[in-house]
């Protein structure tokens, strides 16, 4: 009773604290700042005709770098805890409708994910949604088997060999061009086609491999028994 | 009636409600499940509020293809991009220490988990 | 789209969202409060899409309503019961 007084009168405390501030939002006219720079001279700097991914890979590439080490640490605690308390009870045998989608949809679905990855600097999309794709139709794959998973090895290689290569290219960068992450070391190409943009697509796909193999890796070891190394 | 400015404030209204109803969640429910649950509702809601913050009515879609004259603010759209995907880092980590706390104490409740012994 | 059709969708969406917000807390199955969370992502998924956010949009609907809802739904497996 207490609880939920207590919590009611907090809740109201912070929707008082948001609607104190909502009359100092205003629509404003043009974009300035560092989003207007972004908008005047992403597609000629860096080639990519997504923007938002022009943004996340080549001029924001350190917090995109530090999202992945977030991303390797999180993944890395549970599957440690995972496989070192023993938790699971045991799969069970799936019907007979999640066998066969298990049968014929995971190649479409990790078709549509590496689409997603390779073209993120053409169409909405990129790294992180791409990887996540891929890694559900590794879900999907894992839902429609009993077994266990026996390739958590080769994932570990995988996301491990896509994050030493984003870092490596970042040096690459670095070493030529004096800046780090700089995606113009490759150039040429026109805008609109798929080999343009430099650094762009090489870096989507370390991050697309990274955060498949990371999400595949924690939902194998959800399968698993636990206690096991 | 203004329809674009209620298409405006009502997405505004939507996220904020959603980070109140949210921390209201995280202060009174019990079951630690629940708990990451309203904390996950309340990230849904924050991310709701950045991209709004960035939305002008009457552009388009940050992708220059030539046909696109005028575009959201696209900062604020990258920045979410890193926040979504660290928001279920933090909800994997925070389900698994939860079912290693309920295994701990013996239930889900979270006023029996007071063994905090260091 | 037209101003009207937009502020009828986005509001009714908000409001949908809401209630179910509101829903996934109080009900008392688990399970029933974990699937209206990956529906409240996914309704996100549309509003951000309604935005002229499409990457955001990608990105919400394949890793906050799918990952997200995966990790919830072996939390609750392992452990049972339902309450408050």
């Amino acid at each position: 009773m207490i609880r939920n007084l207590a919590g009611l009168i907090i809740t109201a405390a912070a929707a008082a604290v948001l609607f104190a501030m909502a009359p100092g939002l205003d629509v404003p006219e043009e974009l300035h700042g560092p989003a207007g720079y972004y908008v005047e001279n992403g597609l000629e700097e860096t080639g990519s005709v997504n923007l938002v991914t022009a943004i996340v890979v080549a001029y924001r590439g350190m917090d995109t770098l530090g999202e992945v080490v977030v991303l390797f640490s999180a993944s890395t605690a549970v599957v440690l805890i995972l496989t070192l308390i023993p938790m699971a009870t045991g799969p069970s045998r799936p019907s007979p409708v999640v066998e066969l989608t298990a049968r014929v949809l995971p190649g479409a679905i990790s078709l549509f994910g590496i689409y997603v990855v390779t073209h993120g600097h053409l169409s909405p999309g990129g790294g992180f949604p791409g990887g996540a794709v891929v890694a559900s139709s590794f879900l999907l794959v894992l839902l429609g088997t009993t077994g266990m998973p026996g390739s958590s090895r080769l994932l570990t290689a995988v996301e491990s060999l896509a994050g030493i290569s984003f870092g490596l290219m970042g040096f690459w960068g670095a070493m030529i061009l004096g800046q780090f992450l700089n995606s113009t070391v490759i150039p040429g190409g026109t805008p609109g086609t798929l080999v343009s943009a430099g650094l762009i697509p090489l870096i989507s796909l370390a991050i697309g491999a990274k955060v498949a193999s990371e999400l595949s890796g924690v939902f194998a070891s959800y399968r698993k028994k636990g206690g096991e190394a | 009636m203004n329809y674009t400015a209620v298409f405006y404030w009502s997405l505004a209204v939507t996220a904020m409600g959603l980070v109140l109803t949210g921390i209201w969640g995280v202060l009174t429910r019990r079951n630690v499940l629940r708990i990451a649950l309203a904390f996950t509702l309340a990230d849904t809601g924050v991310n709701l509020l950045l991209v709004w913050t960035g939305f002008l009515p009457g552009r388009g879609a940050p992708i220059m293809d030539g046909t696109v004259s005028s575009v959201v603010d696209p900062l604020p759209q990258a920045l979410v991009l890193t926040s979504i995907v660290i928001g279920v880092a933090v909800a994997a980590l925070f389900v698994v220490v939860g079912v290693l706390a309920s295994r701990k104490s013996g239930s889900a409740d979270v006023r029996r988990m007071k063994e905090l012994k260091w | 789209m037209s101003p009207e059709l937009l502020a009828a969708i986005a509001a009714g969406t908000g409001v949908m969202m809401l209630a179910a917000a509101v829903a996934a807390l109080t009900v008392k199955k688990l399970i029933s409060a974990i699937i209206i969370t990956g529906f409240v992502s996914l309704s996100a998924s549309v509003l951000f899409f309604l935005m002229n956010a499409p990457d955001v949009a990608i990105t919400e609907a394949s890793i906050g309503a799918a990952a997200s809802t995966v990790i919830f739904l072996w939390g609750r497996g392992r452990i049972g019961g339902d309450d408050q």
